[in-house]
C-alpha cells in the first residue's frame, strides 16, 4: 500500500474530470449541427422565391393605360375563374429556363377569402398534379385585389382582397 | 519500495483511459457530423441568392443621376430595378448598360468590375449572370461558362419597355398654303408626366430613352404632283425650357436619324420622308429640367428649283405642341415584358 499519496488522482476525481471534458467536447462538436442538417432549406428557399416571383409577376398589369391590360392577369383569372390560364402561365414562369438547369416543378393553387359570416372560405383553383402527401412542398402566397364575391357571401359591392396560396414541389 | 513519488495510481490510469476512449469516440463522430454540411453549396447558393436580390430588387447606386448614366469609376453598386419601390421590374437602360460591352461610358470588365459592384466579398468567386428576354427570345449574359457544382438562383422579372411616338405627318399640317418655313413643336411636360405615380409605367425622360418618329413628311405637301421634286430641309432642332414663365433656348439636338440611315446626321440636312429622334436619359439629365416643360422645335424649309416653295407642311405653330404624354394616342406607353434573371456562382 502506498503511504504517500501526494500528486495522485482518486478514481472518482478521474471519472468526474473525464466526464466533464467528454461532455464539453461533445457539446462543442455537436454545436456545428445548428448551421444546417444538409442543404434542403436552400432548395426550399429557391423554390419559395420562384413561386413568390411568379405570383408577383402575374399580379402586375403590363400596361397602365390600355383598358385591356389595366388589370393584372392574376386578378382576371380569379374574377373569371379561368384556372387553366393560371396553370399555363404559372408553369411558364416556373419552368422557364435560360442558361441554367431545367426544372420540373409541380404546384397546387387555391385562394381564400372571408364570407359574410366572417368565416374563411377556401377555393381550389387548379393543380398540375394531385398531392399525394409524400411531396416536400413549400408555400408561396400573394394578396390580390379582386372584384368578385366570396363563396357563401352575397354579391360583391366592392373590391376585396383574397389570399392566393400555391404549394410547389419538384418532381 | 518506500519512495513512490511520481508513480500513477491504478485509479488515475482507469479514469484517464476511460476519458481517452470517450474522447476518441467523440472525435470519430466529427466527420459524420460534418458530412451533410457541404460548405461550398451553402456558401455559393447564399452568394447567388444575395446577388439575385441586389440585381432585381435594387436600383443600384448612385441613384440620381442613375449609375447607368455615369462613368465606370463612379458606379458603386449595380442594381437593375427601376426603383426600390418596384422589385422585379427592371429598367431597360440599366439592363443595356449592365450587359453592354460598347457603352459610351466604357464597358465593365469581367470579373473585377462586376465582382466589386454586385458579387462582393473577399473570395475570388467566378460567376455567370444571364437574362432571358422571353418576348424577344434574347439571352444576354456576362461571366464564365458554368461548371459542375455551383450556387444558383433564378428570379422571374419583367423589363420595363421604352415609350415612343410615331407621328403621321399629314395629321399635323398647317391649313395655310402660303408658308415656306415650318415649325413643329414637341412638348415634354415633365410635371404632367410625374402624374403617373407608379415608376413601372412612368414616362421619365431622365431615366428612360424616348423616341419620336415622324413619317410621311412628303404627303403633307399640298400639291402632290410637285411633291417629289420639292426639297425638304431640316434646318435645326432647338430645345427650349420654360422656367418661371420664361422660355429660353437651352441647347440644340444634332443627332437625328434621317430616312433609313442607321447613323445620325447633323442638321441642316435634306429629308426625303422620315425623321427619327432618340433622346437618351443623359440628354434630359443635362437639361436639369426638374418639372419644367421642355419644347423640342423642328424647323423645316421647303424649296423647289432653288426658290422657296409655298405649301402646307408639318406645322403646329397654328395649334398646340405635340404633347408626349399618357393621353396622346400616337405615344406608345411603357410596357412590361417577361424575363428571367439567373445567377450562378462557383
Amino acid at each position: 500500500m502506498v503511504k504517500n499519496d501526494n500528486g495522485q488522482l482518486y478514481t472518482i476525481e478521474g471519472f468526474a474530470a473525464g466526464l466533464i471534458m467528454v461532455i464539453t467536447a461533445y457539446l462543442v462538436v455537436n454545436a456545428t449541427s445548428v448551421y444546417t442538417a444538409g442543404d434542403t432549406h436552400i432548395n426550399d428557399m429557391q423554390l419559395e422565391a420562384l413561386g413568390s416571383d411568379a405570383l408577383r409577376m402575374m399580379d402586375i398589369p403590363i400596361n397602365a393605360t390600355e383598358s385591356d391590360n389595366r388589370h393584372s392577369d392574376l386578378r382576371m383569372i380569379i374574377e373569371n375563374s379561368e384556372y387553366d390560364i393560371f396553370k399555363t402561365k404559372f408553369l411558364d414562369y416556373t419552368n422557364e429556363s435560360g442558361s441554367g438547369p431545367g426544372h420540373d416543378i409541380q404546384f397546387n393553387a387555391s385562394y381564400s377569402c372571408r364570407d359574410s359570416s366572417d368565416n374563411i372560405q377556401s377555393v381550389q383553383m387548379v393543380n398540375s398534379r394531385n398531392l399525394t402527401g409524400g411531396e416536400h412542398a413549400v408555400r408561396s402566397t400573394k394578396w390580390v385585389i379582386v372584384d368578385k364575391e366570396c363563396p357563401g357571401a352575397g354579391p360583391s359591392l366592392r373590391e376585396r382582397a383574397v389570399l392566393v396560396e400555391v404549394l410547389l414541389w419538384r418532381d | 519500495m518506500t519512495d513512490d513519488s511520481g508513480t500513477l495510481s491504478i485509479d488515475f490510469i482507469a479514469g484517464f483511459t476511460i476519458f481517452l476512449l470517450a474522447f476518441i469516440w467523440v472525435l470519430s463522430m466529427v466527420p459524420g457530423l460534418l458530412v451533410n454540411l457541404q460548405g461550398y453549396t451553402i456558401d455559393y447558393d447564399a452568394v447567388a441568392y444575395r446577388t439575385g436580390v441586389i440585381l432585381v430588387e435594387d436600383p443600384g447606386w448612385p441613384a440620381s443621376p442613375p449609375w447607368e448614366s455615369q462613368q465606370n469609376f463612379s458606379v458603386t453598386r449595380f442594381g437593375l430595378a427601376v426603383s426600390r419601390d418596384t422589385p422585379n421590374i427592371l429598367s431597360q437602360e440599366k439592363v443595356d448598360r449592365f450587359f453592354s460591352n460598347t457603352s459610351v461610358y466604357g464597358a465593365f470588365v469581367y470579373p473585377d468590375d462586376y465582382h466589386q459592384r454586385v458579387i462582393f466579398g473577399d473570395y475570388p468567386y467566378r460567376f455567370n449572370v444571364s437574362l432571358l428576354d422571353v418576348e424577344n427570345n434574347q439571352l444576354r449574359s456576362v461571366g464564365d461558362v458554368v461548371p459542375e457544382g455551383y450556387g444558383y438562383i433564378r428570379r422571374v422579372v419583367k423589363i420595363k419597355g421604352l415609350s415612343n411616338a410615331t407621328i403621321d405627318a399629314p395629321l399635323y399640317k398647317n391649313p395655310d398654303n402660303n408658308v415656306t418655313t415650318h415649325e413643329f413643336s414637341i412638348l415634354v411636360n415633365n410635371s404632367g408626366l410625374k402624374e403617373q405615380k407608379n415608376p413601372a409605367y412612368e414616362i421619365d425622360p431622365a431615366r428612360d430613352q424616348i423616341m419620336v418618329n415622324i413619317t410621311d413628311l412628303r404627303l403633307t405637301i399640298s400639291n402632290q404632283t410637285q411633291a417629289p421634286s420639292v426639297n425638304i430641309t431640316l434646318t435645326n432642332i432647338n430645345v427650349y425650357k420654360l422656367d418661371g414663365g420664361i422660355l429660353s433656348l437651352v441647347r440644340t439636338f444634332n443627332t437625328p436619324y434621317i430616312d433609313e440611315n442607321s447613323s445620325t446626321t447633323q442638321p441642316p440636312v435634306e429629308v426625303k420622308n422620315n425623321v427619327s429622334l432618340k433622346f437618351s436619359p443623359a440628354f434630359f439629365d443635362i437639361l436639369n429640367a426638374g418639372s419644367s416643360p421642355i419644347f423640342i422645335n423642328l424647323s423645316f424649309n421647303l424649296n423647289n428649283g432653288g426658290s422657296s416653295y409655298y405649301s402646307q407642311f408639318l406645322n403646329n405653330t397654328w395649334s398646340s405642341p405635340f404633347d408626349y404624354d399618357y393621353d396622346t394616342p400616337e405615344v406608345t406607353q411603357p410596357r412590361l415584358r417577361d424575363a428571367m434573371v439567373e445567377v450562378a456562382v462557383w
